[in-house]
């Protein structure tokens, strides 16, 4: 886009096309900064009114990436920093899903923001009936674009498998809250390598007792020490 | 060759750092607290002294005569008999054993007793054998004994509890009702726990601990501070300790509020003033430690935080120092070098008025 412009001008010299692009990139950055600031708002009608304004000024995987998911990713920040809650990262993936969806159209055929990072199961291992923890895990994934399927605390070892297979699952989640229930983690990672999963699926542990440590010596493929961690690791193992 | 000193990092695997190493982590986690909460960094003469404190020689540390503080125990009373892997050691003995061992035995300055649920809810169905048992440990007992036990607000929604699970309806984009199940909860709890103490308060309790408050967020917080004001009308002379789950106040529901204040985000000292409000004697702040980073770190971080909830406190704070909190590593049995070190620097850094 800077470049069609940059033909089009009837100074060639290097200076003034240094000078151009900074424009233009500071009016995309101004566009893409209404979007990011829309989503931290939280707000659907502010994002789907920021949209409607920023359709067609710049390629919608573009809006997307560096408008509406740059501020999902500050909403991310700011939860973590413990100045916006649950409710409002809710609030700001579902308005950022509803911006999404404005720029269907315009996305076409090519692989835009609102396919899915990937599928997750999610639970806490049989023995543990620790859920909170565990549910703002889920959520955050889920906020992120993640497929999540959260099958609950106290999970027998089998149900892992199970809806793993159902829903053809790239990742698992495993939390556990007690020293006494951390090798229920262990076990679910056993039973992925007889069902012959393991090399598919990739492993993530959690919960307070959880460690880098035990991770490595349980054969997981990561540790995550927070739900903002969490979505950080799942989308580096998965992306 | 420069020397290197022993250390651990936060889920308590020994390590080796020198000096400058182990200065740069404690400033790096001083740095972070002060970040977040929005509070003053360690001054240099304080990480000089929390160096020192890492880098002596000795297995264990203590702090100097006459700067020793009180210590209680939360659920001690089963600490002997406990043998779940949660710092028990197994041995059979009641709970009036339990507590008589850490009174003669132990040192302990305060007791409390505890239910092996440990959690405010369950306790409702033995409520007469509580009191029974609270009575026999009153009768043979000279120090404080408490009654403790955690709000725990989690048991009070699905499948545990009467009200939607809030975590499930959040993912289902249901936000106004999860944050109705949450409100609804918090009121139960205020019910159950103003309860449950009323009876205890009948056998001659001599007070309450709220333990690990906002374990499930801001409803927890918001249950505790009510019922810690409910007891505190009908009972004028209740000693009331309120200690926290974690360094931050997580927002389940975002917008609860106790005497104007937003009760989500609070870091601890924005939590002390609060606590005190209500009504409670003593505040015990808590941060918890990342398995992640080193001691040094972790305590650097631990200290921030807590220096600045004691000088926000009102009342005596007694920090929450054990498994995972307080710049100690994450194990069953915490190792001695650390819970050592840790209880040192907080009470001559951060001022602390108990453990």
């Amino acid at each position: 886009m800077v470049v069609r412009i940059n033909v089009l001008l009837p100074h060639q010299c290097g200076f003034f096309h240094i000078d151009v692009k900074e424009v233009v990139n500071t009016a995309n950055e101004e566009l893409f900064k209404t979007l990011s600031d829309a989503v931290v708002s939280c707000k659907k009608d502010d994002v789907i009114a920021a949209v409607g304004k920023a359709k067609g000024k710049a390629p919608a995987v573009e809006l997307i990436d560096n408008g509406l998911a740059a501020g999902m990713n500050e909403v991310g920040v700011l939860f973590e920093r413990g100045k916006l809650f649950l409710p409002h990262v809710m609030m700001a993936a579902d308005a950022m899903s509803a911006g999404v969806e404005l720029l269907q159209d315009e996305l076409g055929g090519s692989e835009g923001a609102s396919s899915k990072l990937g599928v997750i199961v999610n639970g806490t291992v049989e023995g543990d009936v620790h859920d909170i923890g565990k549910a703002i895990v889920s959520t955050m994934l889920q906020a992120a674009g993640f497929e999540v399927h959260d099958i609950g605390r106290d999970v027998p070892v089998q149900n892992f498998i199970d809806k793993i297979k159902e829903t053809d699952a790239d990742m698992v989640g495993l939390s556990a809250l007690m020293t006494t229930t951390l090798q229920g983690q262990k076990e679910v990672i056993e039973l992925l390598k007889e069902n012959g999963l393991r090399d598919k699926v990739k492993v993530m542990v959690g919960g307070a007792p959880a460690t880098d440590a035990w991770a490595k010596k349980c054969g997981a493929d990561c540790y995550a020490e927070n739900a903002s961690e969490a979505v950080a690791k799942a989308k580096e193992l998965l992306l | 060759m420069t020397t290197e000193h022993f250390l651990r990092m936060g889920d308590g695997q020994k390590i080796f750092m020198t000096k400058e190493d182990i200065r740069a982590d404690i400033e790096a986690g001083s740095a972070d607290a002060a970040d977040l909460g929005e509070i003053p960094a360690m001054s240099e003469n304080e990480i000089d002294h929390m160096l020192d404190i890492i880098t002596s020689p000795g297995r264990i540390v203590g702090v100097e005569p006459g700067l020793e503080v009180p210590v209680t125990h939360d659920i001690g009373s089963i600490r002997i008999d406990g043998d779940q892997g949660n710092s028990g050691v197994g041995i059979p003995a009641s709970r009036l054993v339990g507590s008589m061992v850490h009174e003669r035995a132990f040192g302990a300055d305060t007791m409390e007793l505890g239910h092996i649920d440990y959690s405010y809810k369950p306790v409702k169905p033995v409520i007469s054998h509580e009191c029974q048992t609270m009575e026999v440990c009153q009768q043979n007992m000279i120090i404080p004994m408490l009654y403790g036990a955690m709000p725990n607000m989690g048991l009070y929604y699905t499948p545990d509890g009467p009200f939607e699970n809030p975590g499930d309806l959040m993912k289902a984009f249901k936000i106004s009702e999860a944050q109705d199940s949450i409100q609804h909860a918090g009121d139960h709890g205020i019910r159950d726990m103003v309860w449950i103490m009323q009876k205890l308060q009948k056998v001659g309790s001599d007070g309450v601990n709220f333990d690990t408050i906002g374990a499930a967020g801001d409803g927890d917080m918001y249950a505790s501070l009510n019922a810690i004001e409910a007891l505190r009308k009908e009972f004028p002379g209740i000693y009331i300790e309120a200690g926290m789950a974690g360094e931050l106040v997580l927002g389940m529901h975002g917008d609860l509020e106790y005497d104007g204040t937003r009760l989500a985000g609070l870091w601890p000292h924005q939590q002390a003033p609060l606590v005190a409000k209500a009504g409670a004697n003593i505040f015990g702040p808590v941060c918890n430690t990342n398995t992640s980073r080193t001691s040094a770190w972790n305590l650097g971080r631990s200290v921030t935080f807590t220096k600045a909830a004691v000088e926000a406190s009102s009342i005596p704070c007694h920090v929450d120092m054990g498994m995972g909190v307080g710049g100690i590593p994450m194990l069953e049995t915490p190792p001695i070098d650390a819970v050592t070190r840790a209880s040192k620097a907080m009470v001559e850094i951060a001022g602390v008025d108990g453990i």
